[in-house]
């Protein structure tokens, strides 16, 4: 593109230039031949007009994502680190867009972008800027920086992905277009085998990764028949805890209501009979509320903790 | 005033059928012999017996890694034969030379504007001491040298190929 920046004056940390560019955009390459002879006995030299051709600006962009496979979305933000290289000749800045591809329809939920300003790899809202019109400023040729693709809780559905696209803001197409005197320093500009546009897609794990706790409850009159909670009632509550991607040293703990009695012997875990107190047994009752240790649980587990309070 | 104006036409046309070049071109004041150098690329395009012609235009715009055909033409424009003509390019910094153009004779190429010869002859020196086969990289200078005598009249052209590094 046309401008030229001071690499002190840009907010991101740049590389240097990762692989070799070629001969920088808007140089002159200047060309005069030599020329000796005899004239006679005379001895001359002469030069060559001098022919001038200026380097164009060739348009090239890469994306590279920052480790692989399905990035898991839980509760916070969800963090998708990748790297953009000017892979060209020249001081290119590059439109960036973000999307979640099963929301890509207009009014659909966008991640934010944001450098990695500091260039310590993590994203932290305090140091590290958004992209401000979701544009970057003038990269030098061969430079590279990081970026954040930061998705808000909530924003995934099943089976999304996350799709990054930069683009040269000088022009992108088929390789060869020309953009006249949009290079650097007057120079032309020109779609680079690349054709000047990159793109990323990471799959999301959804939320269902996370461990997921369903309480549901039911209850009894004082003779055993189902109906109106009233005083003497029976309630029994039912924990099923869901581990679709296992856990460590889980415990799975509730707290009787105010104005309840815990029924001593009611607490089970998978139908198995506990015992109240703090002993052998991974279930114990401590007079406000129940706890029972599952320890560590396997992918894909389910367990079911129950037990039973009177109403007061 | 036309009357004047038709004298020195007429001048002029006496001037380059006597083969005074002071008088033909500003450029040839220092010597008979006239050198044109040009930097140009390759234009394909479908003939009409289905082959692809191939023709040298000049570049409206050149990129790293394109390749550029350096083309040195020379006319001995004046009265007299010329000996021990030699023309040189020294290759700006950007280019690195590939190699003859097809239809020119060869020239002796140099990697320190020194010593020239086939590039198979030349060797480059590390900053150890140690040498190494040159290769077309290495090339720094390109040079002709024409067959004495270049008779009065005699025109030629040399080409060589390189790439925009």
């Amino acid at each position: 593109m046309g401008i030229m920046l001071l690499s002190s004056g840009i907010a991101c940390a740049q590389t240097p230039a990762s692989a070799p560019v070629g001969t920088l955009a808007g140089t002159p390459i200047v060309n005069t031949a030599r020329l000796n002879y005899d004239l006679g006995s005379d001895a001359r030299a002469l030069d060559s007009n001098t022919v001038t051709l200026r380097v164009a600006e060739r348009l090239d962009v890469r994306l590279v994502r920052e480790g692989e496979g399905p990035v898991s979305v839980d509760a916070g933000l969800t963090i998708v680190p990748f790297l953009l290289t000017n892979a060209d000749n020249g001081s290119e800045a590059f439109a960036i867009t973000a999307t979640l591809a099963a929301q890509a329809a207009p009014g659909g939920i966008v991640p934010v972008l944001a450098f990695d300003s500091d260039g310590d790899g993590h994203y932290d809202p305090a140091h590290d800027t958004a992209l401000v019109g979701g544009t970057t400023p003038v990269l030098a040729p061969g430079a590279t920086v990081r970026l954040f693709a930061v998705i808000a809780p909530g924003s995934v559905v099943a089976a999304d992905s996350l799709v990054v696209t930069a683009r040269a803001v000088s022009g992108s197409g088929t390789a060869g277009t020309p953009f006249d005197g949009k290079g650097d320093g007057g120079s032309d500009a020109v779609v680079g085998q690349t054709g000047a546009v990159a793109s990323i897609t990471v799959p999301l794990r959804t939320g269902n990764s996370g461990p997921v706790l369903i309480k549901s409850q039911s209850v009894a009159n004082a003779n055993g028949a189902s109906g109106p909670a009233t005083r003497g009632s029976i309630i029994t509550y039912r924990l099923e805890a869901r581990f679709p991607g296992g856990a460590h040293a889980a415990v799975i703990a509730d707290r009787i209501p105010d104005g309840t009695r815990f029924v001593p012997g009611s607490l089970r875990v998978d139908d198995a009979v506990l015992t109240d107190g703090s002993d052998a047994d991974p279930g114990s009752f401590d007079g406000r509320g129940i706890a029972v240790a599952l320890g560590d649980v396997a992918a894909a587990s389910s367990h079911t903790v129950q037990f039973n309070v009177q109403i007061q | 005033m036309p009357a004047r104006t038709l004298l020195a036409v007429v001048l002029a046309a006496t001037a380059l059928a006597a083969g005074t070049p002071a008088l033909a071109k500003p450029a040839a004041a220092s010597g008979p012999l006239e050198i044109t150098s040009s930097m140009m690329i390759e234009s394909r395009s479908a003939a009409a017996d289905g082959t692809t012609r191939v023709s040298l235009v000049k570049p409206t715009r050149v990129a790293p890694g394109d390749r550029i055909i350096f083309v040195l033409a020379y006319h001995n424009v004046g009265t007299q034969p010329l000996s021990n003509v030699v023309l040189a390019n020294p290759l700006p910094r950007a280019i690195a030379y590939r190699g003859v153009s097809p239809g020119s004779p060869a020239p002796e190429v140099s990697v320190d504007g020194q010593t020239y010869g086939a590039l198979a002859s030349l060797r480059v020196r590390a900053l150890d001491g140690s040498t190494r086969a040159a290769s077309p990289d290495d090339v720094t200078h390109v040079r002709w040298r024409i067959a004495s005598p270049l008779a009065a009249g005699s025109q030629g052209q040399f080409a060589f190929q390189a790439v925009l590094k």
